[in-house]
């Protein structure tokens, strides 16, 4: 079983990598680009379900993401 | 009587413990002593520091590593008997992302890793940190990829009405203004403490400005430390 933890910048926090790949995709002629936000993501294999899925939630709370500025999703891969 | 010990955490990638080590011996009365990062007591715990570097090569995020090393779990043990603890630089990062400091680091607005001479405005000195500073501009190196200082709204308030903020960037002649923001930090925030006001966390270094020919300043902070010990 294999969960996918996207993580991304909350609303309002400026990126600037994001801000500088908008820059270039409108030079490149991107018109309809309004707004382009960028994140990461981790895939985490685990062996039993209910407890694997809590602690993957621990985990993206406590390492994989910082609350300050930052939110989590898991989804099943 | 047998001098105190300072304890300064060193973790894989920290590259500032020797400075610091230097700069407190040549200051304070003291003896130094270097903890590495797996350790799980801190023997000497009249003060502690955690220096700059880069931490577990600042993967993930800087500082989030550190931060769950067993040398940090005795050092949010002796924050909360009221130690006195300053994290410079990726020390900085490592208490705000063990939340021992409220807010963030994030990636400088520039994107650029930012290497140069900055000057401070010590902005209050009712801290055991500032409250013996002689000088009320201080010109201190930067060197950080990550030193844009972000906090909600909320958090941002209540760090400036606690009197939390002890040191702003500024010009030569102290003005904070935007223009003298390196990095795009929040109310141009430089330095901080917890509400406590027992836990400094700051990005400029002052071990790097005891024997610099463009700033000796480091020696001036290292000085107001004399008291804590």
């Amino acid at each position: 079983m294999i969960y996918r933890v996207f993580v991304n910048y909350k609303k309002g926090i400026l990126d600037p990598e994001a801000e500088a790949i908008k820059k270039t995709a409108k030079r490149m002629g991107f018109k309809s680009m309004k707004n382009i936000s960028k994140g990461k993501f981790f895939d985490i294999e685990i062996s039993e379900k209910k407890a694997g899925l809590e602690e993957i939630r621990n985990l993206s709370e406590e390492l994989l993401s910082n609350p300050v500025i930052e939110n989590f999703k898991i989804l099943k891969k | 009587m047998p001098k105190k010990v300072v304890s300064i955490i060193v973790f894989p990638g920290s590259n500032c413990d020797r400075d610091l080590a230097i700069a407190i011996q040549k200051h304070l009365n003291v003896k130094t002593e270097y903890i590495w990062h797996n350790e799980a007591k801190i023997k000497h715990h009249e003060m502690i520091f955690i220096p700059g570097g880069f931490s577990f090569g600042d993967y993930l995020r800087a500082g989030i590593l550190a931060t769950k090393s067993p040398a940090i779990k005795e050092v949010i043990n002796f924050s909360k008997k009221g130690v006195p603890i300053i994290g410079i630089c990726n020390g900085f990062q490592i208490l705000t992302e063990c939340k021992l400091l409220e807010g963030s680091l994030l990636v400088n607005k520039n994107q650029l890793f930012i290497c140069k001479d900055i000057f401070l405005k010590i902005e209050n000195k009712k801290s055991i940190f500032s409250k013996n500073i002689k000088k009320d501009i201080l010109k201190f190196p930067i060197a950080h990829g990550q030193g844009n200082y972000y906090a909600s709204k909320d958090s941002l308030k209540k760090l400036e009405d606690n009197e939390q903020v002890i040191f702003r960037y500024c010009s030569n002649k102290g003005s904070v203004k935007n223009k003298n923001n390196p990095n795009g930090s929040l109310n141009n925030i430089a330095g901080i403490t917890n509400k406590k006001k027992n836990i400094l966390g700051m990005m400029p270094h002052p071990e790097r400005a005891i024997s610099d020919k463009s700033t000796a300043d480091g020696n001036i902070f290292f000085e107001g430390l004399k008291e804590l010990l």
